[in-house]
């Protein structure tokens, strides 16, 4: 018998099919082995597949909308699917099946169904009840990085104002250079004290 | 960009704070965010929706933020408006999971 699992959000939903690993001593209700899994979009054509194709489409919607957010070219293509924008609110999918002689699935989403699909992505990843092998996601942030670029800013505001002073200072103090002349000097020394 | 004259420095426990709070906030109102979403998406030009939401989006940026900035100019630039509400509404929807916060600080350095 094996377990299932479903991830919801609004329109779509995410169903995972598979067994429990019993040679890490793991629940019953866990899913360690993905024999299948199911994407339904209400309104378009079912997606399923093999564990080995789930984890490039997920990475293939992380990286789509990490691209729109960064304002880059919405485009992202592979061997098992494209991904790019129409227009601001459209967005075109092509999965490619594996099999020989199966037409590519021509798809259309809107950013509502884009943003509910990677909600279901996110709940699965963050699931502790199905164990995959987390794939590389491109918005996976280090505490090291972010917090890096706000210690650099913090640094540069503390380091830069005495820098500016003192190099200020400096130009300053050069120009007396030419108000003073230390021959001149050392002749009135000679004056007031002959020897 | 604001009104305001007072140009503190946001510390990082207040800048984490913040973010979480937008994080719980877009959790909770993801919704109405999806719907202002999807009603661009259906009716282009004849949305009641988007035109409601986009009108009092307006209002709040002309009684609080500088209308004098250049940069806010830029936000009531009817052209530019629609594209900037997509991506921060977009932005928001997919900052929901539990994870969100380290989403949400991604993206704002990524801007």
């Amino acid at each position: 018998m094996q377990n299932k699992l479903s991830f919801h959000q609004s329109a779509v939903s995410l169903e995972i099919i598979g067994l429990p690993d019993y040679s890490n001593n793991e629940n019953k209700d866990q899913i360690s082995i993905i024999s299948q899994w199911k994407l339904t979009i209400i309104d378009k054509p079912l997606i399923e597949g093999k564990i080995e194709h789930l984890g490039p489409i997920m990475n293939a919607f992380y990286i789509y909308s990490n691209l729109l957010i960064k304002n880059e070219i919405p485009l992202y293509e592979s061997k098992l699917i494209d991904i790019k924008a129409d227009n601001l609110h459209i967005h075109s999918i092509v999965l490619k099946s594996s099999k020989p002689n199966v037409k590519p699935l021509n798809l259309k989403i809107g950013n509502s169904l884009l943003s509910d699909t990677i909600n279901c992505f996110d709940q699965l990843n963050e699931s502790t009840k199905v164990r995959i092998r987390k794939t590389d996601l491109p918005y996976s942030m280090s505490k090291k990085l972010g917090f890096g670029v706000i210690n650099k800013v913090k640094f540069l505001n503390f380091i830069m104002p005495p820098f500016i002073a003192i190099c200020s200072l400096i130009l300053f103090s050069s120009s007396f250079i030419y108000f003073y002349n230390p021959v001149e000097e050392k002749e009135k020394n000679e004056l007031i004290n002959p020897k | 960009m604001r009104k305001s004259y007072v140009n503190n420095n946001i510390k990082q426990k207040e800048f984490d704070a913040l973010i979480k709070i937008t994080v719980e906030m877009s959790r909770y109102l993801y919704p109405y965010i999806r719907e202002i979403l999807k009603s661009k998406e259906d009716h282009e030009d004849n949305s009641v929706i988007w035109n409601d939401f986009n009108k009092r989006f307006i209002e709040l940026i002309k009684e609080r933020f500088n209308i004098d900035s250049i940069r806010v100019k830029k936000l009531l630039n009817q052209a530019e408006t629609d594209e900037i509400i997509i991506k921060y509404l977009l932005t928001l929807s997919l900052c929901i999971s539990n994870q969100g916060n380290q989403k949400l600080k991604k993206f704002l350095f990524d801007f």
